[in-house]
């Protein structure tokens, strides 16, 4: 653990407006993350965990309070910055898997290269994405499309999309909900493999028993992140 | 690296996009084809009548730019017109006379000379002696004691005398023997060129060919050596004018009205033929000048009608452009998805704004390349078929212009049609696409 966080979130607010008034899902939101870090989120459905997860992979930006990303804050970063932060920082992991259906296995993986922040010659990016493949167990599925995948052996695919780029940070929200246990254990083996080599780890989940493989587990409630085992025992 | 790794991505992306959706880009080409068409059409025809007028007045009035001088002359001024003229090309002089070839002693078909459409009619009535030509000169028509004389196998000709070779002026097209020529010493029978009408009046009405000059005693008898295309409706002969004067008289040379063609270089000569001719004449010679413009003069003239017809064509391209733009719109509509992880994963949005347009664009362009295909294999197909009886599109080359027009109305249908769903592209929320 280095002495500079990965994340440092620090009092972070979001408020939604949808048809309706504005409703307040964050409100104060702080969380540290170094690197090699796992760290589970649970909360109820519409907490806000996913409106976390979008502030912290900088889809969306925070009402207010600090964003400090390797020690900068970057809480109200443009866009275009973001576009290049979102390449290099981080790799997402979806429920659904967002695999696209025209292309391979590896083409699906090569997007994440394919971005218009740098630029791989095909060689150098086809053993990229197989050693990001091989990473998840499916390179001998390459040259399969989506659809004639299994969900596990498709999620895995999307996890090789999100690792092809040797992120710093893996947001993963709900990467289980679409499997089965022994499906979703074998993807949670396959992100916390990752942190081994130095990655931060954000999972949400509803499962207890992935949440329980990380090293801390939060939980979402009333727009702050508290200590799950605080809620439970006391 | 920065701009060539964006440009190559948005090559690979819009690459898988229009792969994944080609039927969708096709059916996006025939709903724009027809515009782009008619636009390339339009475009086409209106260059080829352009140049088609301009080249008939090219031989009517003269090349733009001709300086055309118009002299008032006497029995006196006519030879020396001639002599300081003989041979040169950097003013050329014309005189027009009248004459008739064909049977002695009777009226020709056209008297006038007028168009040999309205020969054997009389333009005012068949009692008239006014006769008019296609310029609107009239006059009254020669009656001899006996009343009007009747008609004949005879036909009357403009006879126009050149004192040299006005064919940089006026560059007309030989078609058939051969052009005067003004070198070397007049023959004493003089050799006359034709235009079609006069040709077509020679051999219709089987003529024999001997020529009568209007009011001259003589009548030469003329050698008939080529003919051109001058455009004029008239029969009209071309001589060469030191042949044509041995057999008119110095009156009767005076009465025709002298012109001269020029451009930039002849203007020293023409100054010294002006002080030449005033040395001898009592009333002052009064040049009237003026300068071939018909470029211009046409232009306006057939501008109106291009645009008119090319807002009809914007118009079948605009129904076009609303076929691609909702074929667009829907695609983006089903690339939700695709572009929120696009950018989830790092992509710029002005990135893939720009594929979505480019794609479109290329859709365009592809369309332009076909329309244009079209329209050359279409404007040969027209030529093979009319071409004969068609001037205007007698062996043409499918004007460049017409391209551009096309590759425009392609460009332009491409950018209207792609720039709604490339700022849509750009504007999808990835946090409520990706939200789980
Ligand atoms: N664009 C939006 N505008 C307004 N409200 C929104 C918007 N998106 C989400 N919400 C609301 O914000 C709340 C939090 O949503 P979020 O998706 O973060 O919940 P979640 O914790 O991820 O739930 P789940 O466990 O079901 O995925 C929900 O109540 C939702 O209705
Ligand atoms: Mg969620």
């Amino acid at each position: 653990m280095s002495d500079v966080p990965l994340i440092h979130l620090d009092g972070l607010t979001k408020t939604l407006t949808g048809q309706g008034e504005p409703r307040p899902i964050l409100s104060g939101v702080n969380l540290t993350v170094h690197p090699g870090d796992s760290v589970a989120i649970l909360g109820r459905s519409g907490s806000g965990k996913s409106t976390l997860l979008s502030l912290i992979g900088l889809f969306d930006r925070p009402d207010s309070g600090r964003y400090l990303l390797h020690g900068n804050d970057i809480a109200r970063v443009p866009e275009r910055r973001a576009a290049r932060l979102r390449s290099q920082e981080f790799g997402f992991v979806f429920q659904r898997f967002f695999l696209l259906k025209h292309l391979t296995a590896l083409q699906n993986v090569s997007m994440a290269l394919v971005n218009g922040q740098g630029w791989l010659p095909r060689r150098k990016r086809r053993a990229k994405v197989m050693a990001a493949l091989e990473q998840v167990g499916i390179a001998h599925l390459a040259r399969h499309k989506p659809a004639r995948l299994s969900g596990g052996e498709q999620q895995r695919v999307a996890i090789a999309r999100a690792l092809v780029r040797e992120p710093k940070i893996l947001l993963a929200d709900e990467p289980t909900g679409a499997l089965d246990t022994e499906t979703g254990a074998l993807v949670i083996d396959v992100l916390h493999a990752a942190t081994h080599r130095g990655c931060g780890l954000v999972l949400v989940t509803h499962d207890h028993a992935h949440a329980n493989r990380m090293q801390r587990v939060l939980r979402l409630t009333d727009g702050m992140l508290v200590p799950e085992h605080q809620g439970v025992f006391r | 690296m920065g701009l060539s790794g964006r440009f190559r991505s948005a090559l690979v992306i819009g690459g898988q996009g229009i792969r994944a959706r080609k039927l969708r880009t096709f059916l996006s080409m025939v709903s724009l084809f027809l515009g782009v068409l008619a636009i390339v059409t339009v475009q086409a025809g209106s260059v080829l009548a352009n140049r088609a007028l301009l080249a008939d007045i090219e031989l009517r009035m003269a090349k733009d730019g001709t300086t055309r001088v118009n002299l008032s002359s006497s029995g006196k001024t006519v030879p020396i017109a001639v002599d300081t003229l003989a041979g040169r090309s950097d003013v050329v002089g014309t005189l027009t006379a009248t004459a008739i070839i064909g049977e002695p002693g009777v009226r020709p078909i056209n008297p006038g000379p007028s168009p040999l459409k309205y020969a054997n009619q009389d333009m005012y009535g068949n009692s008239s002696r006014m006769v008019c030509d296609s310029s609107g000169t009239c006059r009254v028509m020669e009656q001899d004691a006996a009343g009007i004389l009747p008609r004949g196998q005879a036909v009357e000709l403009q006879l126009v005398l050149l004192t040299g070779d006005i064919r940089p002026y006026r560059p007309f097209p030989v078609e058939a023997g051969r052009w005067l020529d003004f070198g070397g010493p007049p023959s004493l029978s003089p050799s006359l060129v034709l235009n079609r009408e006069a040709a077509t009046a020679l051999t219709q009405y089987r003529l024999p060919a001997e020529m009568q000059i209007i009011s001259e005693a003589k009548n030469p008898t003329p050698r008939i050596i080529g003919t051109v295309h001058d455009a004029n409706e008239v029969p009209t002969a071309y001589v060469r004018a030191d042949e044509a004067m041995a057999w008119m008289s110095s009156a009767s040379l005076g009465n025709l009205s002298l012109e001269l063609y020029l451009n930039g270089d002849g203007e020293p000569l023409l100054q010294t033929l002006l002080a030449r001719m005033s040395a001898v004449s009592t009333d002052p010679v009064e040049p009237y000048r003026s300068v071939v413009n018909s470029r211009e003069h046409i232009g306006g003239q057939l501008d109106l009608m291009r645009w008119i017809f090319l807002g009809m064509a914007a118009l079948v391209l605009l129904i076009g452009v609303a076929g691609i733009l909702n074929v667009g719109l829907a695609t983006v509509g089903e690339r939700v998805e695709e572009f929120a992880l696009r950018r989830a994963v790092g992509t710029p949005r002005l990135l893939l704004a720009g594929i979505v347009l480019a794609e479109t664009l290329i859709t365009g362009l592809l369309t332009a390349a076909a329309a244009i295909g079209v329209g050359v294999a279409g404007l040969q197909v027209a030529g093979t078929l009319f071409g004969d009886r068609r001037e205007m599109l007698h062996d043409v080359a499918f004007p460049w212009e017409a391209g551009v027009a096309g590759v425009v109305a392609g460009l332009v249908a491409g950018i209207l049609g792609g720039l709604f769903p490339a700022i849509r592209a750009a504007r999808i929320p990835i946090a409520t696409v990706m939200r789980a």
